[in-house]
C-alpha cells in the first residue's frame, strides 16, 4: 500500500518545484513579456507552451478515456485502476490549463469572449466547448467514485459522457491542426484519428507508470485485483496500442519523405535529427519488443521502463508534429531560412517544469485524499 | 456595398519600398513587423541567378481561413466592404489566425524586437499599448485593429480603412490622381512611383482594377488555399514576379 511518508516527500519536492518554477516563469514574463518564449513573426507561432500544454491535455483525456472504458465494459477486475486513471486526468487537465493560461495574450478575455462568440467554424471553438463539458462530466465523475466501495449506478452514465467528452475534446484537437491544408506537415484527414490513439496509448503508460510508482515498483505491494490487471490484460492491450501509434508514425514519416509537396521538406530534417529516432526507436520498438515478450510483458521493472519511454517518445511526437508544422516559412523572402530553427527558451522550460511540479502536487494530494489504490479484494 | 480590391502590376514594381515604409508611417508599426511588406527571392546559382521582388500586404481574403479560425470571432470580414479586420477588444492572443493564414502576413508584437534597440523601450506607453511613438497617426480604433496595438493581440494590414471607408459611395477606383479622392486611397497605393497599385471595387464592372484583372490576366496567389485573395498580381515577365514555390531548394 501507499507508503505515506514517500508520499509526503514526493508533495513537499512537488510543492517546492511548482514555487520555484512558477516564480522564474511569472518573473520572466513580467519583465520581458512573450519575448521570453522564442517564438517569432517568421512563422513559428505555436512554440513549446502548446507542445506542453497538447501534451498534459491529451494524456489527460487519454486517461478519461482508460477510466470510462474500464468502468463501461471492465467489470470489477478493473476497479484498482480506475479511480487513479480519473484523478490522474484531472492532474494533467490543471497541468497543461495553467500552461496555456500563461501562454495566451488574454486568457482572462477567453473565459468569456469564446463560449459567447459562438464561432462555430473555428475548430478551436468546439476544442473550448468540448473541453468545458469534459472538465464538468470529470469533476462530476470523480465526485461519483470519491469514496471507496461500490461504484453507484450514475457512475456508468458519468462515464458514457465522459468518454465521449474525452473523444471530443482529443479528436479536435486533431482537427486543429489537420484542418490546416496550407500547412501540409500538419494536414491530413486522419490526424484526429491518429491523436485518438495516441491519447488512448499516453493514458495507459501514465496509468501502469503511476500505478508502479505508488507502490514502489514492486508487483508484491499491490493489491491481488491490481496485480491481475497489470500482468493479465492490460500489457497486452499495451502492446497493441504502441503497435497502432507506432503504425501512424512510421507511415506519416514515410509518406513525408517520398512526397514532393512543398511543407514536407520538414521529414527530412527530422528524420536526421536524434530526437526522432530516440522517439522511433527507443521510444515505440524497444517497448513494443518489451510487451511482445511473455517473459517480461508481465515485468515489473520493463513495465515501468516500457510505460516510461512511451511518455517519453509521446512527447517528442507532440514537440515534432507541432514545431515540425512551422518550420517550413510562408512566403517570408529570402532573408528567412529554407527552414526555422528553434530551440525552447529557458522560461519555456521552466513551463515544462512547472507543469510538471503542479501535475505531480495535484495527483499526491489526489492520492493522499482519496486513497486512489482502494479496491475490493477478490 | 463596395468590395475592395488591389492590383499589383508587377511589371511596373521597382522594388523601392516606398509602400513599406508609408505603411510604417501611416500605421505606427514597429519596425520590422512590416504589414506591407517587399519579400525579395534569389533564384539559381552563380552565374545564372535571378532576384525576384514581391510586395506583399494583406489580401483581405474573399474566404479568409485567418476568419473562419478565429475562436472569438475577433478576426471579421466586413460586409460594408470587404475588409478583413481585427477586433482588439476581442483577440485573445491564440495566435490560430497567424497559422491559418497561408500568406505569413499577421503579426503576434509581443515578441522579441526585430530591429534593435528596442523602440519600445525608447518609447514605453503608459497604457497596455505596445509603445507610445512621438508621431502617432490621428485614427485609433481598437475595434477594427487600427492604431497603437494594445499588448497581447494580433494585428495586420487594414487597406486603410480608417482612409477607404470615408471614400464617398458608389465610387469605382480610388486613385491618387484625382484630386477630390485621394485623401482616401491607402497608403501604399498613394506613394507608389512608378504606379505599380491600384485600388479599386472588385464589384463595380466600371472599375478599372476590374479592367486591368481581365485585361492583363490578373493572378492570385496560391489559389490552391481557396482564400481567395482580393489583391491580384499583373505579371508579364518582367524582373518581378509571383513566386511559384515557397522553397529555392531542390529536394534532394
Ligand atoms: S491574407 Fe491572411 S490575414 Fe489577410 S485576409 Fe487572407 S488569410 Fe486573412
Ligand atoms: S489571435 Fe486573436 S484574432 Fe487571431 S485567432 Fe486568436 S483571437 Fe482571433
Amino acid at each position: 500500500m501507499i507508503n505515506t511518508s514517500k508520499s509526503n516527500l514526493v508533495f513537499v519536492v512537488a510543492i517546492i518545484g511548482l514555487i520555484v518554477t512558477a516564480a522564474l516563469v511569472l518573473f520572466n514574463l513580467a519583465s520581458q513579456g512573450h519575448a521570453a518564449f522564442n517564438g517569432s513573426n517568421l512563422g513559428l507561432h505555436w512554440t513549446f507552451p502548446i507542445v506542453v500544454y497538447d501534451y498534459f491535455l491529451l494524456t489527460s483525456t487519454g486517461l478519461a478515456m482508460i477510466a470510462s472504458l474500464m468502468l463501461i465494459f471492465g467489470g470489477a477486475h478493473c476497479q484498482p485502476l480506475v479511480r487513479r486513471c480519473l484523478w490522474l486526468a484531472v492532474a494533467g487537465l490543471v497541468g497543461g490549463v495553467s500552461v496555456l493560461a500563461l501562454e495566451l495574450g488574454y486568457p482572462v478575455r477567453a473565459i468569456w469572449a469564446i463560449p459567447t462568440s459562438f464561432a462555430v467554424t473555428s475548430p478551436l471553438w468546439w476544442k473550448v466547448m468540448f473541453v468545458i463539458a469534459y472538465v464538468v462530466v470529470l469533476l462530476i465523475t470523480v465526485n461519483l467514485l470519491r469514496k471507496p466501495g461500490e461504484w453507484p449506478a450514475a457512475a456508468r452514465t458519468s462515464a458514457i459522457l465522459l468518454l465521449l467528452a474525452a473523444l471530443g475534446v482529443t479528436g479536435i484537437a486533431g482537427v486543429v491542426y489537420g484542418s490546416m491544408t496550407m500547412r501540409p506537415f500538419w494536414s491530413s484527414g486522419d490526424v484526429p484519428v491518429a491523436f485518438i490513439f495516441e491519447s488512448l496509448l499516453g493514458g495507459l503508460a501514465f496509468a501502469i507508470f503511476f500505478s508502479y510508482l505508488a507502490h514502489g515498483f514492486s508487483q508484491e505491494r499491490m493489491s491481488a485485483p491490481l496485480r491481475d490487471v497489470l500482468t493479465g490484460m492490460l500489457p497486452k492491450v499495451f502492446a497493441l496500442a504502441i503497435f497502432v501509434h507506432l503504425m501512424f508514425v512510421g507511415a506519416r514519416a514515410l509518406i513525408g519523405l517520398y512526397s514532393n509537396a512543398e511543407g514536407l521538406q520538414v521529414w527530412q530534417y527530422l528524420a536526421g535529427t536524434s530526437l526522432f529516432h530516440i522517439e522511433l526507436w527507443a521510444g515505440l520498438v524497444l517497448p513494443l519488443l518489451l510487451m511482445l515478450s511473455p517473459g517480461l510483458r508481465s515485468n515489473a521493472g520493463s513495465q515501468t521502463l516500457a510505460a516510461l519511454l512511451v511518455m517519453i517518445s509521446l512527447f517528442i511526437a507532440r514537440y515534432d508534429y507541432i514545431i515540425g508544422g512551422q518550420l517550413v516559412p510562408m512566403f517570408k523572402g529570402a532573408w528567412a531560412p529554407e527552414l526555422l530553427s528553434y530551440a525552447p527558451s529557458f522560461t519555456e522550460w521552466m513551463l515544462l517544469l512547472m507543469a510538471i511540479f503542479l501535475a505531480n502536487a495535484i495527483y499526491v494530494w489526489g492520492e493522499k485524499k482519496f486513497d486512489l489504490s482502494w479496491c475490493k479484494q477478490a | 456595398m463596395a468590395k475592395w480590391g488591389m492590383v499589383i502590376d508587377l511589371d511596373k514594381c521597382t522594388g523601392c519600398q516606398a509602400c513599406t515604409t508609408a505603411c510604417a508611417m501611416e500605421n505606427n508599426r514597429l519596425p520590422g513587423e512590416n504589414w506591407q511588406d517587399v519579400l525579395f527571392y534569389t533564384e539559381g546559382t552563380y552565374p545564372n541567378v535571378s532576384m525576384k521582388w514581391f510586395p506583399r500586404p494583406c489580401f483581405h481574403c474573399e474566404n479568409p481561413s485567418c476568419v473562419s479560425v478565429c475562436p472569438t470571432r475577433a478576426t471579421y470580414k466586413d460586409p460594408e466592404g470587404g475588409f478583413v479586420l481585427i477586433d482588439w477588444n476581442k483577440c485573445i492572443g491564440c495566435k490560430y489566425c497567424q497559422v491559418a493564414c497561408p500568406y505569413g502576413v499577421r503579426f503576434f508584437t509581443d515578441e522579441k524586437a526585430v530591429v534593435q534597440p528596442d523602440i519600445r523601450d525608447v518609447f514605453p506607453a503608459k497604457d497596455d499599448r505596445q509603445w507610445d511613438p512621438p508621431y502617432k497617426g490621428p485614427q485609433d480604433d481598437p475595434s477594427r485593429g487600427i492604431g497603437i496595438q494594445p499588448h497581447g493581440v494580433v494585428s495586420k494590414c487594414t487597406f486603410c480603412y480608417h482612409k477607404v471607408s470615408k471614400a464617398p459611395e458608389g465610387v469605382a477606383d480610388l486613385d491618387e490622381d484625382i484630386p477630390e479622392l485621394k485623401e482616401y486611397v491607402p497608403g501604399c497605393v498613394r506613394v507608389c512611383a512608378p504606379k505599380a497599385r491600384f485600388f479599386g471595387d472588385l464589384d463595380n464592372p466600371e472599375s478599372y482594377v476590374n479592367k486591368l484583372i481581365a485585361d492583363k490576366r490578373g493572378v492570385r496567389l496560391k489559389e490552391e488555399t481557396g482564400n481567395k485573395p482580393q489583391v491580384y498580381y499583373l505579371s508579364g515577365g518582367a524582373a518581378a514576379a509571383v513566386p511559384g514555390l515557397r522553397s529555392m531548394k531542390d529536394k534532394s
